[in-house]
């Protein structure tokens, strides 16, 4: 009983036999016995439509999958702005897919449609030769550049921390991993000269909200010190995994920056501006900014008192994810699974992902996958062979290149970014006899 | 073809019937439990008609308006904080402290320059405080 082989499902449905079970049970009793009823069933069996004050137990964010156009069903974190998280199962590969790629924009204001006979990307502000490109221009007259990039948000992840801090609730779906193609930023910025005094380079997309000129709600804007050396690493880019860019991630073109959390990285990005001056606007001076201390660490008493100095987000530190399988999956005592995941780093590649399986006491390397660049996400996967029923927490825990290694301390700042804590899962085993 | 048809509805509707009529006699067994599900809040976006000429769009962003808690001051929370974005802004959040909702709507004033008037601001925040932080929110 309850095994259902090809033999007995095709012994089931003779037509003999449905009519005997026609006849016997009754159509109305069967019905009648799973009528649907009210929403109070179905509100029982779906997520929380929040989480807090305690750490979300999830690892997605919470909100109900919706639809947006060019994507498939994502997590609603919000409509407008629309910021969209990514499910968990589509970190099984390396590469995020485009219609699974996770949202995240600032002000209401963005494009439904995009007109590449008036559409330029302007090089302007302090050079001595401004000059504007079409599309067709940024593909014909220069090299095509290529990159596998990982692009997270700085709040992904927020919704672990303690005490809660206010803004978009994240699991850990705030990121993807794409291979991006377009036209190295040092070359736009040579080409137009930037004159000597230059200090900043400053990224407007088209993007703006209701508020008042000069405000924060007004445009979102970014900007770089010229020396920065992550300037020689962006990319322009044109094609997000061989295609077009989705138009809620930026079509036609947005700005790479490897290794750099993705507020960086504006989408639709259209003006491209030298500045003279240190950028002040309210996305570099207010929004954006982490504890200038280890990690990024700080505590509410220390913000409340003013004694935290400051300083603009930057690079993504070591993370490593567990992918599968799901806390769902019930694990039959003796029989291997691979437990598989991802991890990637702001600082110079993965150098090795450690599995632990007895709650972070002992670990053991896992297998890495094929590594497509310092700035990929690169997958992994460890064979565990549970032999006994119990109830087992599994970790993973990686380190870059640099010698970083993911801590298991929590982080705490008010913007609430940089989490990087060791995650972890529990799985029962079960006995398999 | 008419018996083929008619076999074969009777094929479908006798399916369904053994899989309820199955799902009754096996439930204890750990077989054939449903519940109600949800249908029809995931709709799909329309298509756009595209052309082959210079223009690339892509339909309207879907509105998904949350309900928000009903009492006091929900109307005007509703009109002035969707002068710029969503009401899931709100709905999305962690329970808050009090002194948070009021540095929030206070954000929104100062930072962002939202046009809402001092009467209105001190309704908003009584109202968020009333029914989003770790006392309130049901």
């Amino acid at each position: 009983m309850g095994i259902r082989t090809p033999a007995n499902r095709s012994l089931l449905f003779s037509r003999r036999s449905l009519l005997r079970l026609l006849g016997a049970a009754g159509s109305t009793l069967a019905l009648g016995a799973v009528a649907p009823r009210s929403g109070a069933a179905q509100q029982s069996s779906a997520m929380p439509s929040f989480t807090g004050p305690g750490a979300s137990p999830y690892w997605n964010s919470v909100g109900p999958l919706v639809s947006e156009p060019q994507k498939a069903p994502l997590l609603l974190l919000t409509d407008r702005g629309v910021q969209l998280e990514t499910p968990r199962y589509y970190f099984q590969t390396a590469f995020t897919p485009n219609h699974a790629f996770y949202v995240r924009w600032h002000l209401e204001g963005i494009p439904n449609a995009v007109d590449l006979k008036s559409w330029r990307l302007h090089v302007e502000g302090n050079v001595a030769k401004p000059i504007s490109y079409s599309l067709a221009d940024l593909i014909r007259k220069f090299p095509a550049e290529s990159i596998a990039a990982v692009n997270q948000c700085s709040g992904n992840s927020r919704s672990r921390l303690q005490p809660r801090v206010s803004g978009g609730q994240w699991g850990n779906g705030a990121m993807g991993n794409a291979r991006w193609t377009g036209v190295r930023l040092r070359e736009l910025l040579q080409a137009a000269a930037p004159k000597t005094g230059s200090l900043q380079i400053q990224f407007q997309g088209l993007e703006s909200g209701g508020g008042p000129e000069g405000y924060g709600s007004h445009f979102f804007l970014k900007s770089f010190d010229l020396a920065n050396p992550v300037l020689d690493e962006c990319i322009v880019a044109y094609s997000m995994n061989g295609e077009p860019l989705p138009m809620l991630n930026g079509f036609p073109v947005r700005l790479v920056v490897p290794g750099y959390f993705a507020t960086y990285w504006m989408k639709c990005l259209t003006w491209i501006r030298v500045l003279d001056k240190t950028d002040d606007n309210f996305w570099m001076k207010t929004a954006y900014r982490i504890p200038d201390t280890p990690r990024g660490n700080t505590t509410p008493d220390d913000v409340k008192a003013g004694i935290v100095k400051m300083i603009p987000v930057n690079r993504m530190p070591v993370r490593s994810f567990l992918i599968s399988p799901d806390v769902d999956a019930k694990i039959p005592a003796g029989m291997p699974v691979q437990i598989r995941g991802i991890a990637f780093s702001g600082y110079g590649g993965v150098a090795k992902v450690d599995v632990s399986t007895d709650g972070l006491k002992t670990w053991q390397p896992a297998r890495l996958g094929e590594d497509f660049g310092p700035y990929s996400f690169q997958t992994w996967e460890f064979t565990w062979t549970p032999k006994a029923p119990g109830r087992y927490t599994i970790a993973a825990r990686a380190s870059d290149s640099t010698g970083n290694i993911q801590p298991d301390q929590p982080v705490w700042n008010p913007g609430g970014y940089l989490w990087n804590r060791i995650e972890r899962q529990d799985h029962f085993v079960g006995a398999a006899e | 073809m008419r018996l083929g048809k008619r076999y074969f509805a009777l094929l479908l509707g006798g399916s369904l019937v053994l899989v309820l009529v199955a799902g009754l006699l096996l439930a204890q067994m750990g077989q054939g439990s449903y519940a109600p599900g949800t249908l029809g809040h995931l709709q799909q976006t329309p298509p756009v008609a595209l052309g082959d000429d210079s223009v690339y769009q892509v339909s309207a962003y879907p509105l998904y308006p949350p309900e928000l808690a009903e009492g006091e001051g929900r109307a005007e929370t509703e009109g002035f904080c969707s002068l710029c974005h969503s009401t899931r802004y709100i709905t999305t959040q962690p329970p808050l402290p009090a002194a948070t909702w009021e540095a929030e709507v206070t954000k929104m004033r100062k930072t962002f320059g939202a046009p809402i008037p001092d009467t209105s601001a001190v309704v908003i925040i009584k109202y968020l405080q009333a029914h989003y932080t770790l006392d309130t929110r049901k």
